[in-house]
């Protein structure tokens, strides 16, 4: 099977993610069939970096119109590869913010429709991706001539697994100079920015580790404060929490604050009054740590702990700390 | 200024879905149906633009009869006319198939902006808009949280991973595929469903369209994922709940 | 006794009790008391002209101010769906509220009673008046020394004394006490009593005069411009409610809280002037400016902006100066949109007014003309709205969550063939302990035998988005919440909420015709001798409701159902008293409060009762102080619904 691999890299590494897509590739066909693809405008040690997986070569795309990413930009370059590849049976990518900002297009100039987000891929090859907020799984086959455009789930494939595949030495890399011009580069990006580092906004975390009345005591914020840096999270609290003054009242959740949806909440010491739930009960994972196996947020979690605060949190935060090893 | 806005309507979030005897597709009977969201945040980015710059929203949707209801409820919420593309076989085409029609219906109204969701809340694939800008041979870009009107175009601020963002600067006419939550939805008020009711809602048929139909990739099978819906309660001594936990979020949730 | 001695012309005898005679008519009990009416005669052209011309300018005075107000009512907007008849309810209350100043009295005896006397004068001086006018041109049909007369004259005369200590009361208390509710020093109320009081001297005086002496003369014309002046000031001031209240009582809606049907398609609530009807027009003048609504509103007394007095004035005062045509928006210099929208729809406002304003359905309209024309821009009321224009639940909670919940309490499903239908409303069904009240009766309908089932399917009622004016998303749930019923064939429904009841009995008449609903209080109170009592003997203070109790009527039953469970005390503020707690008229869902946290007010009272428990009828009630009692630590009292309390004596 041949396959093109696209490569992202952030901050000059490759994107786990990415690695992940290989190990989706491997699924598809031998390690000899794959060809990594790195971009920009400096791909030297990109390159070098790809070549020591389990990959069949490494394809270098460099042209200083591609230093920062655009749409025009990458679907041009990519499309004049695969037309000079000939050979690609399947491209994949991993399902990032960049991928689906561009992909579909490319596929599109190619007459071909992107899969994507796939976390399962079965003999056919079949690919699995899920409908209706992840309540039901739709099976997709690619048919008709030219490539098949894959994009994969983050965390849906194992990267960990790659190195331990055989493969050679060290890959062989090669370069492709694509023909752009910059009056096809239509749009224009700015520098990435964060959002306001004063105010705080729950609504944007990704994370968020919040604590409730059993945290008993102010003095015992910073035990939490020390699980959310841990976790890349952002404070949260129940309304109690901030009518007393032990937090600020923008970081409240509930129904007389804000209503947050974040990939992970972890509720500490939080009952689950309907005030607070109403808040929080559209995050896509819920983890609930309270002493009471009665407490009503144990009804909307994913993953609980019956357990004391004060020991499973910095017991939680230790396990995180060590994982980032 | 006019903007054209792509909806679509799709089951309601909350109920429960029943797959289809054919597998291929959900069971549709007796399932609500709304405005799936980020087309509705995508809508309110139209009208305030219009509010600020002056202009047209036209709102677009292709889908059978029902979807009616959705078109006027964005007529309602202020929306100055309406094109329905009568199809009753929208399931059944792939991301370029439906992109193919809404290109087709965009084109004569040449707009000067053509805004819709990132992705749908049935089937998720967060093309649809992508693939419309590249039939269109317009520029784009995704993830969009708030859209500014400049001299030379656009400016808008697009979301990153990981809590960053990114302003970036388009030409227009443009595309662009709206994040949720980058403004406040407004509610539908008595007084702008009377005022719908004298709104234009054009009707066309999708073979009217003459778009190519043909599928590239096709959604074969439904299953529903063995999947346990109830609390797991991580038994053991703190740590030893708190390290499997990690594992869990790291393999399972995959939120870490 | 003697022979009769003619004396002024009269028959008088003399009486003698020994060194001591009294002059005494034989058939006056008053006689040994007063005197006659000291009556002038021979009235001169001059004053009769200058009389002429003092009424044609009293008159003048009077229409110039009286006429506008008049007219601006009549041409406000026709009202609709108003039915003049069945008449009786109208003659009924007109008599017990105005003639008999009923409410009144009742919700301020002392200072009710004195107004209650200066009305009673009022009346009885009519014929007074009258003969007094007529007299100076020897038309007076009283004679001060016939029967009738002295009578009649006597009869005013103890109401005369009745009015002037009653005014006097009423004066010491808004100059010298002055209570908080009265707001500022009026001088017009200043005023209004120094004539009452004029009045009465004058007309008390003269029976101590003699008949044709300059004295009584004197009294008459300084009884006349006092009366004369008078006139005039009746338009100008509050105390046009003498004559508007009577018209506002009688033709009031009837319905406690009654929100009207939206006229047409281009009506949208109270937006301009031009949607105020004649009734909130007639309302809006007729005020006295008692406070009564004020002192029992949960947002005033809790430092909020909303002044249910103000909203009424505030009418009055855009229609002096817009009219009842104005396209003029009325939230705007007369009243604040921030305002109206505290309101929690308590009613208690309205349930005190003595001149028959309707204050809930003002407030009500008030916020249909700023929702059903998007003028509201709140984010948590679009939350709300939105929730519901998508979602089934007020909460925004999933379906499957209720699902969930039946599932696990093994609720058995409505089919048709059960007596009861349960109806869990959203809080109980997604809120923790509304569940544990749904589960609570539960178990005592089990034990009691009662046949019931749940919905499979339940959307809100849409209480709180009709109480926040938005109709067009209250007829959906409406109509889709009759139909629900209907093809499901519910004939009964038990509902643990005063909210749902509310709505579905009342508010959804407007689109169908409901089934029958009552609240679980009245379900359970039927068969309180079935229910064993508890053991434990707490200190219970019932807390009502304010949707079952003033909305309802509904104040014994409960009780009866949570005196199963222990020795009951009451509030301070209790039955149609109750203070709110602050969740209704959809501010649960809204935002932060400013000021003081109603919640926290009521729960304060509640427990400074020193009960150990505190029962409620209502799931928001209960949230709410949960949340207040929660904030105070570990010496609240507990928090039990009478479903919760009934259970308690019932085997595990």
């Amino acid at each position: 099977m041949s396959v093109l691999l696209i490569l992202e890299a952030s901050n000059g590494k490759i994107k786990r993610a990415s690695w992940e897509a290989l190990a989706a590739a491997l699924r598809l066909g031998p390690a000899e069939g794959i060809t990594a693809v790195v971009i920009g405008a400096q791909t030297e040690e990109l390159a070098a970096e790809a070549a020591t997986k389990p990959v069949g070569r490494v394809v270098r795309v460099e042209h200083p119109l591609l230093a920062h990413y655009t749409a025009d930009g990458f679907c041009i370059a990519l499309q004049q590869l695969i037309q000079i590849e000939g050979t690609t049976q399947v491209v994949i990518f991993a399902h990032t913010y960049q991928a689906r900002d561009y992909a579909p297009a490319l596929a599109c100039r190619i007459g071909q429709v992107l899969i994507g987000d796939v976390v399962g891929i079965e003999d056919g090859p079949v690919f699995t991706r899920q409908l209706m907020q992840e309540r039901l799984n739709g099976s997709y086959r690619h048919s008709g001539g030219g490539p098949c455009f894959v994009s994969v789930q983050a965390g849906a494939f194992r990267a960990d697994g790659i190195d331990a595949q055989p493969k050679a030495a060290s890959a062989p890399i090669t370069t492709f100079a694509p023909t752009i011009n910059s009056a096809q580069i239509r749009t224009r990006p700015g520098e990435p920015f964060r959002g306001s580092a004063q105010t705080v906004d729950l609504n944007s975390a990704q994370r968020i580790v919040s604590v409730g009345r059993g945290i008993k005591d102010p003095a015992n914020l910073p035990m939490v404060q020390e699980l959310a840096t841990a976790l890349g999270a952002e404070l949260a609290a129940s309304r109690p929490i901030c009518d007393n003054g032990w937090l600020p009242m923008e970081r409240q959740v509930g129904s007389s604050g804000q209503t947050v949806a974040p990939k992970l909440y972890l509720a500490v010491g939080i009952s689950g009054a309907i005030q607070h739930l109403v808040g929080m009960k559209g995050s896509q994972c819920i983890v609930a740590i309270n002493k009471d196996s009665d407490a009503p947020i144990f009804e909307v979690a994913d993953y609980g702990i019956v357990g004391d605060l004060f020991e499973v949190v910095p017991a939680l935060t230790e396990a995180l700390k060590a994982a980032k090893q | 200024m006019k903007i054209i806005v792509a909806i679509k309507q799709v089951p309601d979030r909350d109920a429960p879905v029943r797959i289809a005897l054919s597998a291929n597709w959900i069971d549709e009977r007796d399932l609500q149906w709304a405005m799936n969201e980020p087309d509705a945040y995508a809508l309110e980015e139209a009208l305030l633009l219009k509010e600020k710059a002056g202009g047209e929203v036209i709102v677009l949707s292709a889908g059978p009869e029902r979807v009616g209801s959705t078109i006027r409820e964005a007529l309602a919420k202020g929306a100055d006319r309406a094109i329905h593309i009568l199809c009753d076989d929208l399931s059944a085409r792939d991301a370029l198939g439906v992109a193919r029609l809404l290109a087709a219906a965009i084109k004569p109204e040449n707009p000067d902006l053509v805004l819709t969701g990132l992705q749908s809340e049935d089937v998720g694939l967060g093309q649809t808009g992508v693939i419309v800008a590249e039939l269109l041979g317009l520029p784009h870009s995704t993830m969009i949280l708030q859209v500014e009107k400049i001299e030379a175009g656009f400016k808008v601020k697009r979301e990153l991973e990981e809590g960053w963002f990114q302003s970036i600067e388009l030409p227009t006419p443009a595309v662009l595929t709206m994040q949720s939550g980058g403004n406040n939805l407004r509610y539908a008020t008595l007084m702008g469903i009377k005022r719908a009711k004298t709104k234009e809602l054009r009707t066309v048929n999708a073979a009217e369209l003459g778009v190519d139909i043909g599928s590239v990739v096709m959604l074969e099978r439904i299953t529903a994922p063995i999947k346990q819906k109830s609390t797991q309660i991580l038994p053991g001594s703190a740590r030893e709940a708190a390290a499997a936990l990690v594992e869990k979020l790291k393999t399972e949730a995959h939120v870490l | 006794m003697r022979a009769a001695t003619p004396l002024l012309g009269r028959r008088f005898r003399q009486v003698k009790f020994g060194k001591a005679a009294f002059l005494v008519r034989p058939s006056s009990i008053m006689t040994a008391l007063l005197p006659n009416l000291a009556e002038p005669q021979n009235f001169s052209t001059t004053e009769r002209l200058l009389f002429l011309a003092l009424t044609a300018a009293s008159a003048y005075g009077f229409c110039r101010r009286f006429w506008p107000i008049v007219s601006n009512i009549l041409h406000s907007k026709k009202d609709p769906e108003f039915h003049l008849f069945p008449i009786g309810r109208r003659v009924h209350d007109f008599v017990w509220e105005v003639m008999i100043q009923a409410k009144v009295i009742r919700e301020r005896p002392l200072a009710g009673f004195a107004h209650a006397l200066v009305f009673w004068a009022f009346c009885a001086f009519a014929l007074v008046t009258l003969n007094h006018c007529a007299s100076i041109f020897g038309l007076g049909f009283l004679n001060p020394a016939g029967r009738v007369g002295r009578f009649y004259f006597d009869f005013a005369a103890v109401f005369a004394v009745a009015c002037a200590v009653g005014i006097l009361g009423l004066f010491l208390r808004r100059f010298v006490t002055r209570p908080r509710w009265l707001s500022e020093v009026s001088w017009e109320s200043g005023l209004i009593a120094l004539l009452i009081f004029v009045l009465m001297v004058t007309y008390l005086a003269a029976f101590f005069v003699p008949g044709a002496s300059t004295a009584a003369r004197a009294l008459w014309w300084a009884h006349t411009i006092t009366l004369l002046a008078f006139l005039p000031v009746i338009p100008h001031t509050k105390h046009l409610h003498l004559l508007l209240s009577p018209f506002t009582i009688f033709l009031s809606r009837g319905g406690f809280a009654e929100i009207p049907p939206l006229a047409d398609d281009e009506d949208f609530g109270l937006v301009a002037g031009k949607d105020l009807t004649q009734l909130v027009s007639l309302q809006a003048y007729s005020c006295v400016e008692c406070g009564r609504c004020m002192e029992h509103c949960p947002a005033n007394n809790t430092g909020k902006l909303l002044n249910p007095k103000e909203i009424v004035l505030g009418l009055r005062g855009y229609l002096n100066e817009y009219g009842p045509a104005s396209e003029e928006p009325l939230l705007g210099k007369y009243n604040a949109q921030e305002a109206v929208f505290e309101c929690t729809t308590c009613g208690a406002c309205e349930f005190q007014c003595p001149v028959g304003i309707e204050h809930v359905p003002i407030i009500v309209g008030l916020r249909r003309g700023a929702v059903n024309t998007g003028a509201w821009e709140d984010d948590h009321g679009a939350k709300l709205f939105l929730a519901l224009e998508r979602g089934s639940n007020a909460l925004g909670m999933s379906t499957t969550e209720r699902d969930k919940f039946v599932e696990k309490n093994t609720l058995p499903l409505f089919d048709g063939t059960q007596e009861y239908c349960l109806w869990l409303g959203c809080m109980g069904a997604y809120d923790p302990r509304g569940r544990d009240i749904v589960v609570a009766l539960v178990k005592v309908m089990r034990h009691l035998g009662a046949s019931f089932g749940v919905l499979r399917k339940e959307k809100c009622t849409g209480d709180p988005v009709r109480r926040l004016g938005n109709d067009l998303l209250f007829q959906q749930l409406a109509e889709a919440g009759l139909e629900a019923l209907a093809q499901n064939r519910v004939k009964t429904i038990i509902s643990i909420c005063p909210h749902c009841v509310r709505t579905i009995q009342e508010d959804w008449k407007a689109y169908g015709t409901p089934p029958q609903v009552e609240h679980h209080s009245e379900f359970l109170a039927r068969f309180v001798n079935q229910l064993p009592p508890a053991q434990d003997h707490d200190k219970i203070v019932f807390h009502d409701p304010c949707y079952l109790g003033r909305y309802r009527g509904v104040y014994d039953e409960p009780r009866s159902v949570a005196a199963l469970a222990g020795e009951l005390v009451e509030a301070p503020r209790s039955h149609e008293r109750s203070f709110c707690c602050g969740a209704g008229g959809g501010l649960v869902f809204l935002g932060e409060e400013k000021g003081q946290r109603v919640s926290h007010v009521r729960a304060d009272e509640l427990a400074a009762t020193g009960a150990s428990v505190v029962g409620t009828a209502c799931p928001f009630c209960n949230t709410m102080f949960q949340d207040a009692f929660a904030a105070k630590g570990e010496v609240a009292p507990e928090l039990m619904d009478i479903a919760q309390l009934a259970a308690r004596g019932l085997p595990e």
